[in-house]
């Protein structure tokens, strides 16, 4: 008889391990990188055009700006190529008809693109904070009194507002990672994830108008959409932070431990889907 | 324990259907299927494209599920993930991670099988030899050749010492030279006492190598038997003689009546276009000091 096989922590890391080897190996994963980076930095250079807000303000927000517009975009790509290349290049036939678990994939993959993620996210808002604070060095050269206080920039919000942003990425990935396992081409899984992505980013909306709407389908539609869909404005704490006001260590706890509750629940579902699927 | 308990492989009564439409329109790929490979087998899996070898496959590695009936191997049932701990797989025109050195590929299948960290460069490097792939084994996977990658794909299904081995078309698009190769590669797996489930459209290949085959068309079992026993024509025999003059055939035809024989036909024989080819293309494989160590 056969050895028994056990959930193995270990095959998910060489699973997730392959899948950053993939995602480094691939252009797009650095494209992004540099393009976040670039624009984070460049900030300074379009600083001329902030309308009057202040020159900190500006880059800050310009920089979350870039964290997340690009974030978004490398968590559904990634994770609906890495993922799905798996199946369309049928190398998930080779993977599967070893003892491996279909959670055991699934997870290992997850596990990759949040590495992946994480990697973004650490660069990104690392040359933020390195462009914020030489910014800021040089305006309290320029302009001391300003300064009377020490600096103006909470760089602990905006390293909070970074890891923040890597969970709701990491949910965003789950959730493509639920459309993958049982879309049949990588096209579908992206556009379909990117629809749900506006959808949680629009979820307040329909959270806030389901009881103001009459009875009937309208406000059916909007109870729905407010139940199912997470909402993502809860990981928008930037503009506090861009103001110069502190991150509520509350309110990043709430949006972490809701965050953390989706994407475990989209984990979940992506696993059952999975095994559902014949390969 | 009954026959299919010990068997390697124990197909019982395999259907499976596949949905072609949400209208509920089916297709059966395999119809009723049984059979029973036993430890040390070569056997070969024919049929034509369609007659349900890979669905077969895929059902036995649980990589689908059956509409109807069971797979198992070793006597584990084909739905649980310790049935595939003892089996190789290399799937039908193996599409590799192409980003992945030869050696990377191989390490990562050892990895996933479990082979103890202590040994795992060893051993990569011993399977990557055994295939003939030493020098190139650091060049990605996508400069290798169809050839080089059946033969990376036969190293990651042996890299972690399994007893059974499934290979699916192992030389489909793959040049008689590598062909053979492979060939020679899959008859070294069997004097090792390894169980190879082997599908193939290469006729000729597949009596070199198997000891029993299945012939399946449109999903059901047409055939099967040992390959000595189907392709031996019973109560005859092949004489060949060198030297002997034309003029003399008719003296051996009255000796062998005589004797209540008689000699059907006097024919030159022939040699293969196959083998025509490899002798004048290349050598084929030469046994390779990893033979033993790969074991």
């Amino acid at each position: 008889m056969s050895a028994s096989v056990r959930f193995s922590p270990a095959r998910i890391a060489v699973i997730a391990e392959l899948t950053v080897l993939e995602a480094v190996r691939q252009r797009l994963f650095g494209a992004l990188l540099v393009l976040a980076a670039g624009m984070i930095a460049g900030a300074q250079l379009l600083r001329e055009f902030n309308f009057g807000s202040s020159e900190l303000k500006f880059i800050t927000d310009f920089g979350f700006g870039a964290v997340t517009l690009f974030g978004t975009i490398l968590a559904v790509v990634t994770a609906a190529q890495l993922f799905f290349a798996e199946i369309e290049n049928r190398t998930a036939l080779t993977l599967l008809a070893k003892p491996v678990f279909r959670a055991e994939f699934v997870l290992g993959k997850f596990a990759g693109v949040a590495v992946v993620l994480a990697l973004f996210v650490v660069v990104t808002t690392g040359a933020l904070v390195t462009v914020l604070w030489m910014r800021e060095g040089a305006l309290m050269e320029v302009a001391p009194e300003a300064f009377e206080r020490g600096r103006l920039v909470h760089y602990g919000s905006v390293v909070a507002f970074g890891a923040l942003q890597w969970l709701k990425f990491a949910a965003i990935a789950a959730l493509t990672l639920v459309v993958a396992s049982f879309a049949n081409t990588n096209l579908y899984s992206v556009v379909i994830s990117f629809l749900i992505v506006l959808i949680c980013h629009l979820q307040y909306l329909a959270q806030e108008s389901w009881q103001k709407l009459g009875s009937g389908l309208a406000r059916g539609a909007a109870l729905l959409l407010a139940s199912v869909f997470p909402n993502f404005q809860m990981f928008s704490v930037g503009d506090r932070i861009a103001a110069g006001q502190p991150i509520d260590p509350a309110v990043l706890g709430g949006s972490a431990a809701y965050g953390g509750l989706y994407l475990a629940v989209f984990l979940a579902l992506a696993i059952h889907l999975f095994r559902r699927r014949e390969i | 324990m009954s026959p299919a308990t010990d068997a390697a492989v124990a197909v019982d009564g395999l259907t499976k259907d596949y949905l072609l439409s949400v209208r509920g329109l089916r297709v059966r790929a395999v119809d009723g299927l049984s059979l029973v490979v036993q430890p040390g087998q070569v056997f070969g899996l024919l049929g034509p494209n369609g007659s349900g070898k890979s669905t077969t496959i895929k059902v036995v590695l649980g990589l689908a599920e059956p509409t109807l009936g069971s797979t198992s191997i070793f006597g584990v049932s084909s739905r649980e993930a310790r049935s595939r701990v003892d089996v190789g797989y290399l799937p039908e025109n193996p599409n590799f991670h192409r980003f992945l050195s030869g050696r990377e590929l191989v390490t990562f299948y050892a990895r996933v099988c479990g082979v103890d960290r202590a040994r795992l460069r060893d051993r990569v490097d011993e399977v990557i030899e055994w295939v003939g792939l030493k020098d190139a084994a650091s060049r990605r996977l996508s400069t290798y050749s169809k050839g080089m990658l059946q033969r990376i794909g036969l190293a990651q299904a042996v890299v972690h010492d399994p007893r059974l081995l499934i290979l699916d078309e192992p030389t489909a698009g793959v040049d008689p030279v590598g062909s053979a190769e492979i060939g020679e590669l899959i008859l070294r797996l069997k004097a090792q006492g390894k169980t190879i489930v082997l599908s193939s459209h290469l006729l000729a290949q597949v009596e070199g190598l198997c000891d029993r085959i299945a012939i399946l068309n449109r999903g059901r079992l047409v055939l099967e038997g040992g390959v000595d026993e189907l392709v031996t024509e019973k109560g005859r025999d092949a004489l060949i003689v060198e030297g002997l003059d034309p003029s003399l055939a008719g003296d051996l035809r009255a000796w062998l009546i005589a004797r209540g024989a008689d000699l059907v036909a006097v024919e030159k024989p022939r040699t293969t276009l196959d083998r025509i080819f490899r002798d004048h293309v290349a050598p084929s494989v030469a046994p390779s000091a990893g033979d033993k160590e790969a074991r």
